[in-house]
């Protein structure tokens, strides 16, 4: 008797506790039925008065109704920085005696970079992310994408000093004029006429002097973040850089042939950064606003 | 001791005698052998390309440019039968720079790239063609790409005056780059004084050369401005 007056009270107490605990979470348990149907505020909190402009939306978002509007992100100023790991996918680029690549290392060593870049305030873009190998013109059309850019491309050695850090910027010819007394061209102008266009495959010609000012800047912080570094940074024919619109140098660490790439790449990460942030921020104060030549 | 015991002691005696005598002949036939390493490669060069000779061929002083330490080049002096022809003389040039480096560590140019073929046109546009060895064979990278090819360039800048710019094949070929990085899909400047682009973070030159032996390339390290 007693056991079944037991049943009888925990039934009634199961039965009671189901609808109570129901009813404190309404909106909940329509949310769940019926996620399309929007939600009644809860009777105990005032209603937040939507802008008239603004129809109620239905689903979760409404239920914790917005008090005061998100603050944007600061977005800094200054130049779009685009680094580029070079290599990617089949291209393993320099490989180290461990079989250690190049292109692995610059993936690691860019998205350190990137962080510590990012950290510093500037905003940062990588041609690529992963194992991809984007051709030489696609990761020079996402930096000509950008109005305000600077292009820095990653790389590293298989030879020189290990430890050491070389920044080179895309040294072209003169436009050729042939001899007047070449027999090839008689009668033909030295050159052609100025159309006031620039080819794509010399997109970086009218920021040369601007890619060697930039690559200056960094060669003397890297001189002085890195040991065996030389003062001077160097031109070279690179063929990544000869297309980008823009400021473009291209960073070598050397080298994979070190006794540990893989920590040499990662410890390189951040004093790379900083020396970039502290010649990008130089550049711009000597190169406000533009920098064609 | 036993008469046995002394035979077989004497024995020993005679085999550790044979040992320590034929050891010093192994030793020095390894040391042939780590000798013919060199000597094969040299070999096989001499057989693919053997040394160009023309009538006109005089003895002359030549500066090769060499590495002259681990991101420069420095030019050195050698004595070599030069043909009075520009087209030979560049051949003649090209090989002495990949055959005869005065140490392993000045070499610039892989060991067994071969000169195909080397051409002049009238305008003073050099042709110079190599074999697959120099894309396959050269380390991947700026600063060893850039340094095969400057001394390619200042080599024949410095021995072949006329020649105003140079194109790179490879197998008769336009390749994108050497290795991965330096562009050879255009010209390299020679004998042509480029401007340098002054940047007012230094003031010094972006480029300079030890060069008191250079004979005739003030920008000696300065990598020939490319079209």
């Amino acid at each position: 008797m007693r056991n079944t007056f037991g049943v009888v009270a925990l039934a009634l107490g199961i039965f009671v506790y189901v609808p109570l605990g129901s009813a404190q979470a309404p909106g909940q348990q329509e949310q769940q039925s019926n996620p399309q149907q929007p939600l009644a505020p809860p009777a105990s909190t005032p209603p937040v008065q939507a802008p008239p402009s603004t129809p109620p939306l239905p689903g979760p978002a409404q239920q914790t109704p917005p008090t005061a509007t998100p603050t944007p992100a600061p977005v800094p100023a200054g130049p779009i920085i685009v680094l580029n790991p070079a290599h990617g996918g089949t291209d393993s680029g320099a490989r180290g005696q461990n079989g250690a690549a190049e292109k692995d290392l610059v993936l690691r060593m860019a998205r350190g970079v990137k962080a510590e870049l990012e950290r510093q305030g500037f905003r940062v873009i990588m041609t690529r992310n992963d194992d991809s190998n984007p051709s030489y013109d696609d990761r020079a059309a996402m930096a000509n994408a950008y109005r305000d850019v600077i292009f820095i491309s990653l790389h590293i050695a298989s030879t020189g000093t290990v430890g050491s850090v070389r920044s080179y910027y895309e040294q072209m010819s003169l436009p050729y004029a042939p001899p007047a007394d070449s027999a090839a061209t008689p009668g033909k102008p030295a050159l052609p006429a100025a159309s006031g266009l620039n080819s794509w495959n010399e997109a970086q010609r009218p920021y040369m002097n601007a890619s060697h000012r930039l690559a200056d800047l960094i060669q003397i912080e890297l001189a002085q973040k890195f040991n065996g570094s030389a003062d001077t940074s160097l031109g070279a024919a690179i063929r990544g850089l000869r297309s980008v619109a823009g400021p473009a140098v291209a960073i070598e660490l050397s080298s994979v042939s070190g006794p540990n790439p893989d920590t040499l790449a990662n410890a390189a990460a951040a004093p790379l950064a900083d020396a970039i942030a502290e010649a990008v921020n130089a550049f711009r104060a000597v190169t406000p606003g533009g920098a064609r030549q | 001791m036993t008469r046995n015991w002394k035979i077989f002691l004497a024995a020993l005696l005679a085999c550790v005698v044979i040992g320590l005598v034929s050891l010093k002949g192994l030793h020095r036939r390894m040391a042939r052998l780590a000798k013919a390493d060199v000597t094969e490669e040299e070999a096989r060069h001499e057989v693919l390309a053997p040394p160009v000779s023309t009538p006109t061929d005089v003895s002359a002083k030549a500066s090769i440019f060499w590495a002259g330490g681990p991101d420069s080049l420095a030019p050195v002096q050698i004595e070599l039968p030069l043909s009075a022809d520009a087209q030979e003389r560049s051949r003649q040039l090209l090989q002495a720079l990949i055959a005869d480096p005065p140490t392993p560590d000045q070499r610039t140019l892989p060991a067994d790239t071969e000169v195909l073929g080397f051409y002049i046109l009238p305008d003073g546009t050099a042709i110079a063609d190599f074999s697959d060895a120099l894309s396959n064979e050269t380390p991947s990278g700026i600063l060893s790409e850039r340094m095969a090819v400057n001394s390619i360039a200042r080599t024949l800048e410095s021995n072949v005056p006329g020649l105003r710019r140079l194109k790179i094949l490879v197998h008769g070929q336009e390749v994108d780059t050497l290795a991965g990085n330096v562009d050879l899909t255009g010209f390299f400047d020679l004998n042509q004084a480029v401007p340098q682009p002054m940047s007012p973070a230094l003031s010094v030159a972006p480029t300079s050369l030890p060069s008191a032996t250079a004979p005739k390339a003030p920008t000696a390290n300065t990598p020939p401005a490319k079209h």
